[in-house]
């Protein structure tokens, strides 16, 4: 990878001019690195590493969009204090975003290991199924799925059809603001496909022989879950795991079609960054906004680094045991 | 959606980080604040200079409106009808749908390449205008260069914001209730009628509910005009110069009117109603059979009679009509910092005035703000729905109080409390009493009151 100019300077000649014919040689050396590094590394100052740190100056300002930035005024830690002490909003739209992902992204995972598990046979037309399931997270965080959510599952739906079938009379499930947010954790549970492609690909690395050494010691399919399969997979689980939190708490498409930029009905799907954009486009409080986004940056990175932390425990990496 | 996008220059924050930083004995926190505004400053400055560049009396003016395809089709038309005229100015024309709209509008005038002309409605005119976003007007309406001389005097005064002449109204139109009358007249039911008394509309409705079992009208308890002109007709209003122009006791009044009417099943259960609160003109409950009345703008009428098969009617609210004003639809507003002031203001006042143009555009931003032109477009609609709403609107018109002034910046924000509040108590989760309370404080909050 490195030459030997870059690893150990020649041999000193004299002693100034050796330093700068190196130094020079080096330079030019680098230069096709930069350049073709170039190109995105402006892109992430211009896109990234820019706006961010605007973003963070403003947090401190009353910046309102409309006036130019020069004019922001600084109000110091004012925005931080008003939304933990002053904004009822913002505390419910951080209940209902706690809400949607403690409960959607393990049943999320539950639903992805139970799949993936059942897909992971050799069956006539498994490839078909293995497709099937994961299509609707190929739709991803798309506009069309959600408002066809929407229409499945108002009071007149689909979903309320299938129920009468079995007398049973179904709720208006998305305009019912007990129901509305469950209806949206539903969808995102729907859309499992991702992290089950992931699984599958972490069971085809379970070595076959533990199966078959547990087998003739006499263990049973449950044990054999429990005691191969689970802590084979704990690698797999646990980035399934972060990354699907860090999913789940950002969730924005769903809430913002279902409720038509809402959050309605009566705030019940007002999820974090759906408050943070109104906050910062229909109320035009930019820079409340932006303290709001700093805040939920922190907060990830705070339950991301959680996460890590007791990944020590129940997390275990066969290399690192075997060798 | 926009067919042409304004100019976003890529490399310019590029350009801006070779920048040497600001020199000089200021603070810490000055200079980082300059460091950071520096990118976006230079980047409008860069805009402004490719703006103007516009050498050898050529002028290109950009503008930036909301609407579907209908409307910028005949928008196109009258602006190449504008440098058909005037040769030397041409236009780039960006639309895109009423969603995201003003969001985008924002960013662009954060950035600070803010279109030369661009549509605002009542809903964000004062939070441009205190702003100073908006051109004042004032003077060129004074020397003539802007001539509102047709409009109906309330009209264009519905543009002022803080004495200052912030957008000149594109349309007109007023609240209507519109209602299905194929319904009404399979039942051999009387229509609702304008002037009837709140009570008596809603006897109407539950009447209605009874006979045909569709509900027989949107709750309007969430929907802020209907609120607006219900104030009004008691006296009050809902902003009083910088403040709320009502109490907590007038919103529980409101709360507990529909409620009763809910109670007596004159208007569809709540997910219903809430349905229809969020969804777009097009699947307002009347187009979809859930209600027989909505409660939209007049000049809505032609969008709606599209979306059923149903004949509609329209009258005015309930209660005394003259609590309803000539509200401009939308306006045309001009960026202060434009580099084409005059030429802006002088397409603004074609747009409004110039017969042929008037012609194009006929009533899709509402009727035509100038009387002249609004009755020549009125002599050559054939649209029977855009007639309908034409006459309407020109009966009413003979009714009109003074309008209110334009709703305060914050407003945006008001009506999504009322919205939740007034759901609140649809659900049944808060009494009339607590929503009301919940409401006004959170109404004066957002208009910065107290």
């Amino acid at each position: 990878m490195h030459t030997p100019a870059r690893t150990e300077p020649p041999a000193p000649r004299g002693p100034a001019a050796g330093r700068r014919g190196s130094g020079r040689a080096r330079r030019r050396e680098n230069l096709p690195g930069y350049l073709f590094l170039g190109p995105w590394l402006l892109g992430l100052m211009a896109i990234t590493a820019i706006p961010m740190l605007l973003s963070l100056y403003l947090s401190f300002t009353d910046y309102d969009v409309l006036t130019p930035l020069s004019e922001a005024r600084w109000v110091g830690w004012d925005n931080y204090e008003r939304m933990f002490t002053a904004d009822p909003s913002y505390w419910h739209a951080v209940r209902v975003t706690v809400t949607f992902a403690l409960v959607a992204v393990p049943l999320k995972l539950a639903a992805a290991l139970g799949v993936a598990l059942l897909l992971n046979r050799a069956f006539r037309g498994v490839g078909l199924f293995r497709g099937l399931f994961y299509l609707p997270s190929l739709l991803g965080g798309s506009v069309a799925l959600a408002i066809v959510w929407v229409s499945m599952f108002n009071r007149d739906g689909a979903f309320n059809s299938l129920l009468a079938l079995f007398g049973v009379q179904g709720a208006p499930w998305v305009n019912d603001p007990t129901w509305a947010l469950e209806t949206l954790m539903l969808l995102a549970i729907w859309q499992f496909g991702a992290p089950m492609v992931i699984f599958l690909a972490g069971l085809k690395q379970v070595p076959a022989e533990l199966y078959e050494a547990a087998a003739v010691d006499g263990a049973g399919t449950w044990r054999q879950f429990a005691h191969i399969t689970l802590p084979m997979l704990s690698p797999v689980i646990f980035f399934n795991l972060v990354l699907e939190t860090i999913h789940g708490f950002q969730g924005f498409t769903s809430a913002f079609v279902l409720s038509n930029g809402t959050g309605g009905p009566v705030d019940s799907t007002l999820m974090y960054t759906l408050n943070l954009y109104i906050n910062g486009f229909v109320r035009l409080e930019m820079g409340y906004a932006s303290a709001m986004a700093w805040v939920f940056l922190l907060a990830i990175g705070l339950i991301t680094a959680v996460l890590f932390r007791t990944g020590r425990f129940w997390v275990h990496y066969s290399d690192s045991e075997g060798q | 959606m926009s067919r042409t996008t304004t100019p976003r220059g890529d490399a310019r924050p590029t350009r801006a980080h070779r920048t040497p930083p600001p020199t000089g004995h200021t603070s810490r926190r000055r200079l980082l604040a300059a460091a950071l505004t520096l990118p976006l400053l230079i980047g409008a400055a860069a805009c402004g200079d490719d703006d103007s560049s516009g050498s050898g009396g050529k002028t290109e003016l950009s503008v930036f409106w909301w609407g579907a395809e209908a409307r910028a089709a005949l928008t196109e038309q009258a602006l190449d009808l504008y440098t058909r005229k005037h040769p030397e100015v041409t236009f780039k024309k960006t639309w895109q749908a009423n969603q995201g709209y003003f969001d985008k509008l924002a960013t662009l005038t954060a950035g600070g390449n803010a279109p030369d002309l661009f549509q605002l409605d009542d809903n964000y005119i004062a939070e441009y205008a205190t702003r100073n976003v908006t051109l004042d007007l004032t003077p060129y309406k004074n020397d003539g260069r802007l001539d509102v001389s047709k409009f109906p005097e309330s009209l264009w005064q519905y543009g002022v914001v803080d004495g200052k002449l912030a957008g000149v109204a594109s349309g007109e139109n007023t609240q209507g209730l519109v209602f299905d009358k194929t319904l009404l007249d399979r039942f051999e039911l009387p229509a609702p009628t304008t002037g009837m008394s709140w009570e008596a509309f809603i006897a109407w409705a539950e009447n209605v509910s009874k006979t045909t079992k569709v509900p027989g009208t949107q709750d309007p308890s969430a929907d802020y005009k209907a609120f607006w002109v219900w104030l009004r007709q008691q006296g009050k209003d809902l902003y009083k110069g910088k403040e709320l122009g009502f109490t907590e006791q007038d919103a529980a009044a409101w709360f507990e009117l529909w409620k009763g009417a809910r109670d007596r099943g004159a208007t569809p259960t709540a997910d219903v109603i809430h349905e229809g609160n969020v969804t777009d003109v097009s699947k307002q409950l009347v187009v979809t059979g859930k209600a027989a009345t909505s409660w939209v703008w007049a000049n809505q009428m032609p969008e709606l009679k599209k979306n059923t098969k149903s004949e509609l009617g329209v009258v005015a609210y309930p209660g005394n009509p003259s609590a309803q004003w000539a509200r401009a639809s939308m306006y045309f507003s001009v960026f202060r910092g434009s580099p084409h002031k005059d030429v802006a203001v002088d397409v603004i006042n074609f747009l409004a005035n110039d017969p042929e143009a008037g012609k194009i555009l006929g009533t899709d931003r509402g009727l035509p703000s100038n009387l002249d032109v609004r009755r020549q477009v009125a002599d050559s609609v054939d649209d029977p729905a855009m007639k309908q709403s034409i006459a309407v609107e020109g009966e009413l018109a003979k009714t009109f109080g003074p309008p209110p002034a334009v709703p305060l910046p914050g407003h945006s924000k008001v009506k999504t409390e009322l919205t939740k509040s007034a759901e609140e108590v649809q659900y049944g989760r808060q009494t009339p009493a607590a929503a009301a309370a919940a409401f006004h404080a959170a109404a004066k909050a957002a208009i910065g009151q107290g």
